[in-house]
């Protein structure tokens, strides 16, 4: 197969590999190379180099706030998506189920659907007339609707569930590719089931946790719709001050200097990535 | 390859702390699954409610904003606009998926991992950074708006035709190529005979599952869309920028039901997993 395989071969690779330089590395380069050039109103930008861009982006305490709201909102819906994913994972990663396979498509449906889908059914539920509303009127609990929309809560509840499963399948992954003769082996020398958890399991599937946690952080930096929708302009974030940037203000060289904010999340994450060792099973 | 959960409990009460602890997970799992499912759910509830407002529960049952979703040209048009990307985003992103798959697998050899994660490279990038980046090569390179938004699509979708095409040619024996050549065929010829009639469905769950990314796809098309070409998800945005009535319900209803039944062919076919690499 190899003979006379290297032309061919190049053949097949060549769409991919313009494909990829031109449209998304050369690209990406060029736009991350703007940070450090001005700003002209009439001209996009000058090539003449400056720090200017960065200077404002920590100078300002409105940009400030919304970095560190950012990351705040980042973690908090790494966090949550590890609490809620790592239990999921772990079931379908032990299940001997015959539904287990349905458990899985269940997982993937809601993510197959789409973003907007989902920030909309969250603007149902989160509503002045929604059912969280509804339902805390009907038990008592509350007498007149309160605000959910608008709020840093709403954001990270529909975060959570919208980037949860980009958290499930890597702790799945590793999860599912314990050597199960561990646990066992930890339980035959008298462990107990919590301490099999915490010293045997938890460690073992650190590179899941890892690379779901530092891709829900880097999605949920780079998210532009969901907190456009359900936090207005109060809960301003990264994603949403690039995305006016570019659109109204057209301020190209200061939103890539807060894009340069997101691909350092980027760095981070391909660094783990490759730090944590990644172990899949087809 | 699931891990048996003999955990050899010593004495009864751990049996008994067992069960406790399967109820439990149980019970938590369930309440996770209501969380994932709700906020789908509520709004094929919500795209029959007879009145103005998103409620839940509804107050009772009408087609009114199915009705209204059919007599609005603006997402009507965007519905059509997205299924017309979605299909040539599919087919781009299958047959360049599958040349670069098959490469990976017969040619690369030990940099086969190498190879397969600068493939899953579009999936690592916040897509807002891709899109923005080629909005800008366009105000560049005098190259058309609509193209632009063709290119984002495919290349955001193939590292998942990529993946699933890598698991299906995983199963195809090197040795059947290998003959089809000894016997006199081409390269090509041993491709389109050979490799593909054996891999057909795993092509038609990239194909299938390329479509379901694209017409997903808002952050793409955040940036690209335009009079003209807006996709689906860019006029549900806009519209939700303003007002929310059950339309938009109605409309990701219609959708939710299109993808999942996707799914469910590509469940069928090879199975979503492989697609997802998990």
């Amino acid at each position: 197969m190899r003979a006379g395989g290297g032309i061919f071969a190049a053949a097949l690779f060549t769409p991919i590999t313009v494909l990829y330089l031109s449209f998304l590395l050369a690209p990406i380069g060029f736009f991350l190379v703007m940070s450090v050039f001005r700003y002209s109103p009439m001209e996009l930008y000058i090539p003449a180099v400056t720090a200017d861009n960065f200077m404002r982006l920590l100078g300002e305490e409105h940009y400030r706030n919304i970095i560190f709201r950012t990351l705040k909102i980042a973690a908090l819906t790494a966090f949550f998506s590890l609490l809620l994913g790592y239990p999921l994972a772990y079931i379908l990663a032990r299940t001997r189920s015959i539904w287990r396979g349905v458990l899985m498509f269940l997982v993937i449906a809601p993510l197959m659907t789409g973003v907007i889908v989902r920030t909309y059914g969250w603007i149902v539920l989160l509503g002045s007339e929604g059912t969280v509303n509804v339902t805390l009127i009907w038990l008592g609990l509350i007498d007149r609707p309160i605000k959910i929309l608008e709020t840093e809560v709403a954001v990270l509840v529909a975060l959570v569930h919208i980037l949860m499963p980009y958290m499930v399948f890597p702790l799945f992954s590793s999860l599912a590719s314990q050597d199960p003769d561990v646990e066992r082996a930890a339980a035959t020398l008298g462990a107990g089931r919590w301490r099999i958890f915490f010293e045997v399991t938890l460690p073992l599937s650190r590179a899941g946790i890892l690379m779901g946690s530092a891709l829900v952080f880097t999605l949920t930096a780079g998210a532009v719709v969901t907190p456009a929708l359900l936090g207005g302009t109060k809960v301003q974030m990264l994603g949403q001050t690039i995305y006016d940037l570019v659109l109204s203000t057209l301020n190209w060289p200061f939103a890539s200097a807060i894009a340069f904010v997101l691909v350092l999340c980027q760095f981070s994450i391909i660094f783990l990535y490759f730090k944590g060792g990644r172990r899949r099973v087809g | 390859m699931s891990g048996d959960d003999r955990t050899v409990p010593s004495a009864m009460h751990l049996k008994a702390s067992s069960a406790a602890a399967r109820y439990s997970m149980g019970f938590l799992v369930t309440a996770i699954y209501a969380f994932l499912l709700a906020p789908v759910l509520i709004i094929v509830f919500t795209s029959f409610n007879p009145t103005n407002a998103n409620t839940f529960p509804p107050t009772g049952f009408s087609l009114r904003w199915y009705g209204t979703f059919l007599e609005t040209s603006g997402f009507t048009d965007a519905f059509r606009f997205s299924l017309w990307l979605g299909a040539i985003a599919a087919v781009g992103a299958t047959v360049i998926g599958f040349l670069s798959a098959y490469a990976i697998v017969r040619f690369l050899g030990r940099r086969r991992e190498a190879g397969q994660s600068l493939a899953l490279l579009p999936v690592m990038i916040p897509h807002i950074l891709i899109s923005i980046s080629l909005l800008l090569a366009l105000t560049i390179v005098p190259f058309p708006e609509l193209g632009g938004l063709i290119v984002g699509h495919i290349i955001i979708c193939l590292p998942f035709t990529i993946a699933g095409i890598t698991a299906s040619l995983e199963g195809v024996d090197e040795q059947l190529e290998l003959a089809a050549m000894t016997l006199g065929a081409s390269r090509l010829r041993t491709l389109w005979e050979v490799v593909i009639p054996l891999i057909a469905p795993g092509l038609l769950s990239a194909l299938i599952f390329a479509f379901i990314v694209s017409f997903g796809d808002v952050y793409i098309a955040l940036f690209l869309s335009g009079p003209g070409r807006t996709t689906l998800p860019i006029e549900i945005f806009s519209y939700m920028q303003w007002e929310s009535t059950p339309v938009v319900a109605a409309i990701t209803t219609v959708q939710i039901l299109m993808i999942v039944a996707l799914g469910l062919v590509v469940e069928r076919l090879v199975g979503l997993r492989k697609i997802m690499r998990v």
